[in-house]
């Protein structure tokens, strides 16, 4: 069993975290194009997604924009 | 010649931004913005739901008419405001920002302390930053001086419609300012932004007045004419007031003996 914190909320994998940041957002089904990541609190490059690799315990952040005044 | 705002260099021929909030669709949004007439539009940042990842405002908005100006909103102290001034500059890969640090969540009004001390940091991160603001002359002189692009001072609390409020202290920031002056929040009408830009101010930011209004699109419109029509009288230049009536008719030549 492995753990991500994704937004504050733990998400459990059973066997092993997604490899990348990459594979992660598409089994997320999140749109890698507009979305922004942390990674244990740095800033990720969207031109970095596929090669960062993830680990049981990391903290993620994914972020988009909303709309706002 | 033309009458052309320049912020951090960059020409906008319209003086009102939009905001993005609060709108009941994106599609109403689009129209809104499109009927406005604007060239900037204000986002917020937020977490991804991670249960509808799909929603996307942003595909609503043409990025090649209208340039995003992500904003700080949430953010209750300067480092949070750095944070998230980071991640919307990775988000948007350009660097315009609006400031905004307000911790308390019921009048909303901004931390001054926090925001200049968010602003000295981000202006030598390279942001262009556009600082939301009481209408406080001191601050605003301050902010001016360590370069941000704009000083932006409420109007009245965010979203409360009220109007210029704080005219008199708005006065004095335009007064001393050596960049451009944005009214932001509270201007609940257009006539509210006409005479905002009557004043002197260089533009007006307004979301919840037309997001919310009963035709978002007329009311967009309408703020649109509001401001073209302060602008041009403040170019034009008032007469003056007076205590007493000064004849628009001549005084002679009544029919009497």
């Amino acid at each position: 069993m492995a753990v991500l914190k994704i937004n504050g909320e733990d998400k459990i994998f059973e066997n092993s975290v997604p490899s990348t940041l990459k594979n992660l957002l598409e089994l997320l089904k999140v749109d890698q194009t507009t979305v922004v990541a942390e990674v244990n609190g740095q800033i990720i490059p969207r031109g970095n997604f596929q090669n960062t690799v993830l680990r049981d315990g990391h903290k993620i952040e994914l972020i988009r924009f909303v709309g706002g005044g | 010649m033309k009458d052309k705002l320049i912020i951090a260099g960059k020409e906008f021929s319209s003086r009102l931004f939009i905001g993005t909030g609060k709108y009941a669709s994106n599609k109403i949004m689009a129209d809104s913005i499109e009927a406005s007439g604007t060239q900037m539009v204000t986002v917020a940042l937020r977490r991804v739901d991670i249960q509808n990842p799909q929603d996307n405002m942003l595909a609503a908005i043409d990025r090649k008419k209208y340039l995003l100006l992500p904003n700080t909103s949430g953010a209750r102290n300067a480092d949070e405001a750095v944070r998230l001034a980071r991640l919307a500059r990775a988000a948007t890969e350009i660097n315009w920002l609006k400031l905004e640090v307000t911790p308390d969540p019921y009048y909303l009004l901004p931390d001054p302390v926090e925001t200049l001390k968010a602003a000295e940091i981000l202006v030598k991160e390279g942001f262009i930053v556009l600082p939301y603001i009481n209408a406080d002359p001191v601050l605003a002189k301050k902010l001016q001086d360590i370069g941000t692009a704009t000083v932006m001072p409420l109007a009245s609390p965010i979203g409360s419609n009220q109007g210029l409020k704080t005219k008199a202290a708005i006065e004095i920031i335009i007064a001393q300012a050596t960049v451009p002056v944005v009214v932001d929040a509270g201007l609940g009408m257009p006539s509210h932004a006409a005479e905002a830009m009557e004043m002197g101010a260089d533009a007006v930011l307004i979301n919840t007045a037309i997001a919310t209004a009963g035709n978002p699109v007329k009311m967009a419109e309408a703020f649109k004419k509001a401001v073209q029509a302060g602008r041009e009288a403040f170019e034009a230049g008032s007469s003056g007031v007076k205590n007493q009536a000064d004849a628009s008719s001549p005084l002679t030549g009544f029919l009497r003996d």
